[in-house]
């Protein structure tokens, strides 16, 4: 048996200016009894160190919002609110708690684990629309998660054959392309132009850490990252080839910005890369509202691999703003369908990216019929960044994160991963799949809030009422 | 036993203040008058004869907006302008979607009087989340058959299979569900059972173990196999009526359970047999189960130590959970409890939550009307959990085809949970409640916490009571199945309030 696929996460706090959730505020009235200082199990309040007859100001970043100093108070001194900076950030796709719990993840690396149930909303949009099934019976036991039998997370990029042929001899008469194995199905791809150099350099070093790949711009592959070149992915336009020649040389995967030439000209645009490279080839296509035509006209033409990118909140490009945009749940099913459809599905490798932003995304993507996924923003959020949505998207980064050195930085994003892996090991757990690749388009293992919501409360309560009217 | 021969007693907060959904704040151009103390009539303002200055303002008992229009207005009768009212920043940290502010608040004035509060400004019954419960209404007739609220059962048989065993009968189609000793504390365990008998119903142990403070209670105790058969033992099969097997629950549903090592303190690992200060898991899914035939085998060997128990079987809601459901009868269980993913009390990974397997409201329609097919369904009882938060949601859940419904996280709220979600931490609950932290789990002692339950319970009572009255009916369970009851505000022209009001 190989050596089993582990990621090492290392606790790695980062001295930067956190965003918490709950201030409280110590109100004038207060006797400075020092009940609060008992009450409180996480030691938010505690006396001030030069004059321990007064009381601190409360250190609201470990309140945990229990009440309990609110309620025993003896004076009523003190006032609890949400922090203005948490209700700030983010917006209606990236909540203000996802950001926390991705730093937490960051840090740690573990599975963010909480108590007394599910808190949100019955149903979201997008994936949070759907459900995974469970396997009430018959599954991967638990300790074969994290213990003896394996649950393989790998994938593989490239073209497949639709079958095989062999000649009169019996031998085998067809030529198996060749793939890319990853041993988890997320590739980073690189999620802003202006990142400083060492954020750059923690993402490659990360990626290679993790054993998957980086998608950069080709002409941000310097020297220092030469030697992690299995684990980059240079990106450019078809028309930049020439000048990329060298970097294009080395690498295994290639991605190819979209344009109508590649569309018309598919195998053109792959000879000249053959001449070049053995590089498998990516292209990397902006969601449109018709992806799906020309997806299937790529994959027959010879396409390997696919990479459908949607807007950071993982919306359509086009189309007019508002709620005619399809989301990627529904962008990926659609190609996914289509492929199925001209029977070519299982010769390509879809990648599906923009808006994947919690580790529940990627099975979910998966089932929905990608073979692997892509993350930018949320790489970004494990080193402290705070993204805002309005009025246009911002990614701030904290001050100082170009000091923090870089195994630091590296680390948390490693951490992220290793948390996100353990997560997808739970839900594939749960749902008795023992391999990713299984995951793909197998949506009889999702439940689609639309299907199942007309199918019960619609067939009850709809039908009656068209009877009444 | 008639639910209407419980004993209710008023049971304030052990806190000093509540949370306050209102904020009255008195300026500087108070000049002490009174009039304020005595025009409120729910004690907000106080003036102690012979001190010069009137009281700060205690808010939470203020009923807020809704007294604008009352004569006793303190805002309005002020001579000095020096009062105002405004909502207190403090309320939108309590609570969430599933869990509102108001429906916390509800939840504790119930445990402290045992009614369903009178005030208009609290939506107790329905939350926020944009889906399932909180979007289904009773469709109550205008003119509804007369039955008086005395002639009303709301009592449920548990064993319907007619097979010779125990004909258990519960006085209220509620009962509390597993928490196990170390993810709550003894007394919280303690006053649940202690009122699962003043109710004439059930509480369940969870599947750390039966504590031996259990034992007065032991007919109105189920006890639980997980997979993790920690602390079962043949002897805590046969003292009670009830044995329920864990193959699922809602909060994480395929993934087992898991105590954290920092909760297994001395007592807690001495209970479960093991070996304190180690994380413990029940491994998912029992490792000798792979069919439905282990699982009678399962079934036969538990009603063979115990000839007069009903069995029951926890399970969480898959795509299949009907074809489960069906499987469980043949395998000769009596009490199918079906749990979805929007519950849960103890600690589980977020991602679990919510995202693996379907809510409540869609298996019990599906359960139900697959047993019905089957011919199975006079012969079960269904049990749903996992996301009833109130009374209403009973009712709901019993219109869409359950029998009765389990509930935990009402149970805990009651106790003052303020669902801040910690439960999973190092001592757990600040609390006190999900606690085996010696100096937190003695926060509340337990004829307070039983009184807040029986309270709770009783007012969920009332309000059963009260629908079935509106409905004209006698018995809880002519509601059961009645979708009929219901509408569903997306699906439907009628505007939420034709019916409700
Ligand atoms: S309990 Fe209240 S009065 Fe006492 S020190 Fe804390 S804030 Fe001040
Ligand atoms: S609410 Fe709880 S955690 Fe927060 S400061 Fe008060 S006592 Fe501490
Ligand atoms: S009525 Fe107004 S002035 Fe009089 S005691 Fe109350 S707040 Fe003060
Ligand atoms: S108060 Fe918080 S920690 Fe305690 S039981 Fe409730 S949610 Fe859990």
């Amino acid at each position: 048996m190989p050596k089993k696929y582990h990621i090492h996460p290392k606790i790695t706090p980062l001295d930067l200016d956190y965003v918490f959730k709950f201030k409280i505020v110590r109100g004038e009235n207060c006797i400075n009894c020092g009940k609060c200082t008992k009450v409180c199990i996480y030691e938010a309040h505690k006396r001030r160190k030069d004059d321990p007859r007064k009381m601190a100001d409360p250190n609201t970043v470990v309140c945990r919002n229990c009440f309990r100093c609110i309620q025993e108070c003896p004076r009523g001194a003190l006032e609890k609110s949400l922090d203005k900076d948490f209700t700030n950030i983010g917006g209606a796709f990236w909540k203000p708690d996802m950001l926390i719990s991705l730093w937490k993840q960051a840090e740690d690396g573990k599975v963010p684990v909480s108590g007394a149930g599910y808190r949100g909303p019955f149903t979201g949009t997008g994936f949070d629309s759907m459900w995974t099934d469970m396997s009430e019976i018959v599954r991967p036991t638990r300790d074969g998660i994290h213990g003896r039998e394996y649950i393989s997370t790998s994938v593989d990029l490239g073209r497949k054959l639709n079958h095989l042929t062999f000649d009169a001899d019996g031998q085998l008469a067809s030529t198996v392309p060749d793939t890319v194995d990853l041993p988890i199905p997320i590739l980073f791809d690189t999620p802003a132009d202006n990142l400083s150099s060492n954020v750059k350099e923690a993402l490659v070093k990360a990626a290679a850490e993790i054993s998957t790949c980086i998608i950069m711009p080709a002409a941000d592959i310097t020297p220092r990252v030469e030697k992690y070149r299995d684990n980059i992915i240079p990106c450019l336009a078809p028309t930049e080839i020439d000048t990329h020649k060298a970097v294009l040389k080395k690498a295994r995967l290639v991605s190819i910005e979209y344009s109508d030439a590649v569309l018309n000209d598919f195998p053109g645009l792959k000879k000249k890369i053959k001449k070049l490279s053995d590089a498998l080839t990516i292209i990397r296509i902006p969601a449109m509202n018709d992806v799906e035509g020309i997806v299937a006209k790529l994959a027959h033409s010879g396409a390997e691999i696919i990479h459908i990118v949607a807007d950071y909140r993982g919306q359509e490009l086009n189309g007019s703003a508002g709620s005619d945009r399809r989301l990627l749940k529904d962008i990926i099913r659609a190609v996914h369908l289509r492929l199925v459809e001209d029977r070519i599905r299982d010769e390509i490798t879809l990648i599906a990216s923009g808006g994947i932003a919690m580790a529940e995304h990627v099975p979910k993507a998966m089932l929905c019929g990608a073979d692997l996924t892509a993350i930018d923003i949320p790489l970004m959020i494990a080193l402290g960044a705070r993204i805002y949505e309005e009025p246009e998207k911002l990614l701030i980064f904290p001050e100082g994160l170009g000091k923090i050195p870089l195994p630091i930085v590296t680390q948390r994003i490693v951490n992220l991963m290793g948390a996100w892996h353990s997560q997808i090991l739970e839900m594939m757990g749960a749902m008795g799949i023992r391999e990713a690749r299984r995951l793909r388009g197998e949506s009889g293992r999702a439940i689609f809030f639309e299907e199942i919501d007309k199918d019960t409360f619609g067939k009850l309560f709809k039908k009656r009422e068209a009877v009444s009217v | 036993m008639k639910p209407s021969t419980v004993k209710i007693r008023k049971m304030p907060s052990r806190f000093k203040h509540q949370v306050p959904k209102y904020k009255v704040t008195r300026s500087d151009a108070c000049i002490n008058c009174g009039t304020c103390a005595r025009a409120c009539p729910y004690g907000v303002h106080e003036r102690v004869e012979g001190h010069n200055k009137v009281k700060p303002p205690i808010d939470y008992k203020c009923i807020g907006f809704e007294c604008q229009g009352k004569d006793f207005y303190c805002v309005a009768k002020c001579p000095r302008k020096a009062l105002s009212l405004s909502l207190n920043p403090m309320y939108a940290t309590l609570g969430d979607f599933r869990w509102t502010a108001d429906m916390i608040t509800g939840t504790w004035i119930m445990a402290e009087t045992g009614y369903p509060p009178q005030r208009t400004d609290l939506e107790y019954n329905v939350g926020n989340s944009g889906g399932g419960f909180d979007k289904l209404r009773f469709k109550f007739p205008a003119h509804p058959p007369q039955v008086d609220k005395s002639e009303i059962s709301t009592a449920i048989p548990l064993n319907r299979r007619n097979d010779g065993r125990a004909n258990v009968v519960i006085s209220t189609p509620v009962y509390g569900g597993g928490m196990s000793f170390g993810s709550v504390s003894l007394p919280t365990m303690v006053s649940k059972a202690r009122n699962a008998t003043i109710w004439n119903t059930f509480t369940c142990t969870g599947e750390g173990g039966y504590p031996e403070m259990l034992q007065p209670y032991d007919d109105h105790v189920i006890t639980q196999i997980a997979t993790g058969l920690f602390g079962v033992r043949e002897e805590t099969i046969q003292r009670v009526k009830i044995i329920e097997f864990k193959y699922a629950q809602g909060a994480k549903p395929g993934l087992g359970g898991h105590l954290l090592g920092e909760k297994n303190t001395e007592s807690v690992a001495k209970m479960r047999e093991a070996v304190k200060g180690y994380p413990l898991f029940s491994p998912f899914p029992f490792h000798s189960v792979y069919s439905i035939e282990d699982h009678k085998k399962h079934i036969d060997w538990v009603k063979e130590m115990n000839p007069n128990a009903l069995v029951s079987v926890k399970v969480s809601t898959p795509n299949d959970v009907d074809m489960v459901a069906v499987g469980s009868y043949y395998a000769g269980a009596h009490i199918i409890h079906i749990d979805g993913g929007y519950g849960g009390t103890g600690a589980a990974p977020d991602i679990a939550k919510k995202n693996i397997a379907m809510p409540i409201e869609y298996a019990i329609t599906k359960v139900h009307n697959f047993l019905k097919d089957e011919g199975a369904r006079d012969a079960m009882t269904l049990i749903a959990s996992g996301g009833i938060r109130t009374a209403h949601d009973l009712a709901k859940a019993i219109c869409l085809g359950a029998d009765g419904v389990v509930i935990g996280t009402a149970e805990l709220v009651s106790l003052e949970c303020v669902r801040c979600g910690n439960c999973e931490s190092g001592r757990g609950c600040a609390r006190g409640i999900a606690s085996t932290d010696s100096e937190l789990a003695d926060l509340f002692d337990e004829d307070w916490a039983t009184q807040r339950l029986v309270n709770m319970y009783h007012a969920w009572n009332v309000q059963l009571v009260e629908i079935l009255q509106r409905f004209g009916m006698r018995s809880v369970k002519e509601l059961v199945g009645r979708t009929d009851l219901l509408e569903h505000i997306d699906y439907s022209h009628e505007t939420e309030f034709a019916h409700n009001g």
